[in-house]
């Protein structure tokens, strides 16, 4: 099954971009994602929400690309995929993820395990539903 | 190509497509469907689904490095056990002696395919990891995990 991306970019006092993904995150399609995160930081978002619900299967590159997404919208440069296992995982120490630019509503259990597994949970702000996840930002 | 051909091992199932990441849908449909089909959880599906695509998609990218080629993924199930073989014949490697996960465990310039995350998933996500040199050329690696336990503890 191939993946959908849908991106919706809503105004107020934080540019908030909305990315939602449907159907499988691996090797094939990750790239597509960094790319739309980077877009999104370039056009001026400064908060993203990525909707996982209709996501159902997650493969480390999809992890590389979550990861490379929270440090674009921190303003960094996207990691670079040799650091590896390590980076993540220093990352996963060093972060507040209330502080967090970017959102994961709606993770299903298979994902959520997935994040778990590799210490990325802590990476994100996690959120019941796309409406909790954008009202997070908008101060709702 | 799929090739779903019966055997004379009961219950043994293949799949063989070509070594392009755009095939790993297809192997982890197959996966998801033997695992049912040997009447396994969906927990025992997920997390064989993801194994293979981990492992599956490190041959591609490592084993062949973008050359034309075939992988084969067979599942059978004995005695309780799901055994997940993928064969392919691309050079000789062995991800079970790649060094521990750390900077620059894995080569991956710029696939992440290979980040080392994927090797520390196929040990968590499985009970067993087998890996032989093809003697004719190429991999054999094997991936077990009984049908019956949660194969990790949560």
């Amino acid at each position: 099954m191939a993946m959908t991306i849908d991106v919706e970019r809503l105004g107020g006092t934080t540019p908030v971009t909305v990315i939602a993904l449907t159907g499988e995150l691996d090797a094939s399609n990750y790239e597509q994602v960094i790319e739309v995160v980077r877009n999104a930081y370039a056009d001026g978002s400064r908060g993203l929400v990525l909707d996982i619900e209709h996501l159902t299967f997650m493969a480390s590159s999809g992890l590389f690309a979550l990861h490379a997404a929270v440090r674009i919208m921190r303003g960094e440069t996207p990691p670079d995929p040799e650091e590896g296992w390590g980076a993540l995982h220093q990352m996963a120490q060093d972060h507040d993820a209330q502080a967090s630019t970017v959102r994961l509503a709606a993770a299903q259990e298979p994902i959520a395990r997935v994040l778990e597994r590799t210490g990325m949970l802590r990476l994100f702000a996690l959120d019941g539903t796309r409406a909790d996840a954008i009202a997070a930002f908008q101060g709702a | 190509m799929v090739l779903m051909r019966p055997s004379g091992q009961a219950g043994k199932r293949s799949i063989s497509v070509p070594a392009t990441l755009d095939e790993l849908a297809r192997v982890r449909t197959f996966v998801r469907d033997s695992v049912a089909g040997f009447g396994g959880s969906k927990r025992v599906a997920d997390d064989l689904v993801q194994a293979v695509d981990e492992a599956t998609c490190n041959v591609m990218l490592h084993g062949y490095r973008g050359k034309a080629g075939d992988v084969e993924v067979e599942a059978a199930l004995r005695d309780r056990k799901i055994e997940i073989r993928i064969l392919d014949r691309g050079p000789t490697f062995d991800p079970t002696r790649a060094p521990a996960p750390g900077p620059g465990a894995t080569p991956a310039p710029t696939r992440p395919g290979g980040m080392g995350v994927g090797i520390q998933l196929l040990r968590t996500l499985t009970d067993e990891v087998h890996h032989s040199a093809r003697p004719d050329g190429g991999n054999e690696l094997t991936l077990v995990r009984s049908i019956d336990g949660q194969g990790e503890e949560d």
